[in-house]
């Protein structure tokens, strides 16, 4: 709990835990639409889902029309897709089943690891226009959870929530007065912190391939021109006016300098690299115990 | 893709060094309106806001005259020359904020001076989360039932 006092909704959605915390009690009608925000996304986006929308493309080619919030989704990918030349793309889910996250959960390399199509090659995706020339798997996992943790942001807003924070599993928003204190898990001990963070009226996400990690070298941060797992970089954290930016840029951050993102995005951001090294934006400064 | 043509970065201790230089070229821009691009980036200058020095400006005993100043500096780099923003906020003749706007010419200058605007390092230490007094963490999203049931069964049929 945030705070002393403030109530928490708790339920899981998109296969994870989630908790939203407000001073107030929520409304049954709140919740209800909180639920069906959560529902409705999964079922556009899910590719461990065969009824899902996106899910028909993996069958074969076609078009689908998406709900509204696909064109931030499309401008954020596409940019981030240019600017990694390629690693970074919402078309990483045959590289991720061909290494065994699949929606089976195989968890069992089926081949050599495998670059993902070429996204000017198979993938017309215009706002909420999506047309796939060949059988696609689909995967914005990437920035996916921080969009629905933005949605969520919405619903309370519009329901004359001020005060928030909508927590999927560690990718958050607040909103606000009383800002929260936040413990950054260390990559290599989940019972341990590498420092801590006052959240307000920001989003806060991370990203790192200690978790969801399958075997020798597998992960699920791959290089989209490689369809390779990354080893450089173990852990990011980024902070961002928006969970669905916060969110892409923790995972960019695996691929490309943060220098070069720097450019067209306003965040801050925390990278520790696999011998243990930190380097930090300003924001994050005096932030990591010493 | 476009990229901005200038970006501005915000600077800790380790870029005060090039004030030296830069700023030496200052005194012809006393305009604090002059370099709007460098307040473009909102999220980031609203984490240095300026320290509030009215008093001090009110008692008349400032040498400067508060506000924002801003100026470009070149220097020659094996690229070739370059130029680099730098806009400080005065306050009671005291330096309240230091905004550094690079605009180089060269990718490889803009890749150091990047990494010299925002490179702070150091070695992460652990402490355990129990003691710490907070009721979020962040990390690895501890994702998917489906995932870690996966990995459980994994491990058991490996044994």
């Amino acid at each position: 709990m945030p705070h002393p006092g403030w109530s928490i909704f708790s339920f899981e959605g998109i296969g994870t835990q989630w908790e939203i915390s407000t001073p107030e009690v929520l409304a049954p009608t709140v919740s209800h639409q909180l639920l069906q925000t959560v529902a409705a996304y999964d079922a556009t986006w899910s590719r461990f889902r065969q009824d899902s929308l996106v899910s028909g493309l993996s069958r074969g080619p076609g078009s689908i029309t998406l709900p509204e919030h696909a064109v931030a989704l499309q401008s954020l990918y596409s940019t981030l897709y240019q600017l990694s030349d390629a690693a970074m793309t919402p078309l990483i889910g045959t590289s991720l089943e061909r290494l065994g996250y699949d929606a089976g959960y195989t968890l069992k390399p089926s081949g050599n690891p495998e670059a993902a199509p070429r996204w000017e090659d198979v993938l017309e995706w215009s706002g909420t226009q999506l047309t796939a020339k060949e059988p696609l798997v689909l995967d914005i996992g990437a920035a996916g959870k921080g969009q629905l943790v933005d949605l969520l942001g919405e619903v309370l807003r519009a329901s004359g929530h001020s005060d928030f924070l909508v927590d999927g599993s560690g990718d958050m928003l607040h909103a606000g007065s009383q800002p929260v204190t936040v413990a950054l898990e260390h990559p290599y001990n989940p019972k341990q912190a590498i420092g801590t963070l006052e959240l307000q009226n920001s989003a806060l996400c991370a990203s790192a391939s200690n978790r969801r990690a399958w075997g020798d070298g597998l992960h699920h941060v791959l290089d989209g021109t490689t369809g390779k797992p990354i080893e450089t970089t173990v852990a990011t954290w980024t902070l961002a006016a928006s969970a669905m930016v916060a969110d892409a840029l923790a995972t960019a951050m695996f691929m490309m300098e943060p220098s070069s993102l720097e450019e067209d995005f306003d965040f801050s951001w925390l990278r520790v690299s696999s011998n243990g090294a930190a380097t930090f934006s300003r924001h994050f400064e005096g932030r990591l115990f010493t | 893709m476009t990229t901005p043509l200038r970006k501005s970065l915000y600077v800790g201790i380790a870029g005060l060094s090039i004030m030296g230089t830069a700023a030496a070229c200052a005194p012809t821009t006393e305009s604090p309106s002059t370099q709007t691009p460098a307040t473009q980036n909102g999220g980031q200058a609203s984490t240095t806001s300026p320290s509030s020095s009215g008093a001090a400006a009110a008692s008349g005993e400032s040498t400067y005259k508060d506000g924002t100043y801003s100026s470009d500096g070149t220097y020659t780099s094996p690229n070739g020359q370059e130029t680099v923003g730098v806009e400080l906020t005065l306050a009671a003749d005291k330096v309240s904020a230091v905004n550094i706007t690079v605009h180089p010419s060269n990718p490889n200058t803009k890749k150091f001076q990047g990494e010299f605007a925002s490179g702070i390092a150091a070695q992460i230490v652990g402490k355990d989360i129990d003691e710490l007094n907070v009721s979020k963490v962040a990390g690895s999203s501890l994702t998917s039932g489906g995932f870690n049931e996966a990995v459980e069964q994994i491990k058991s049929q490996a044994k």
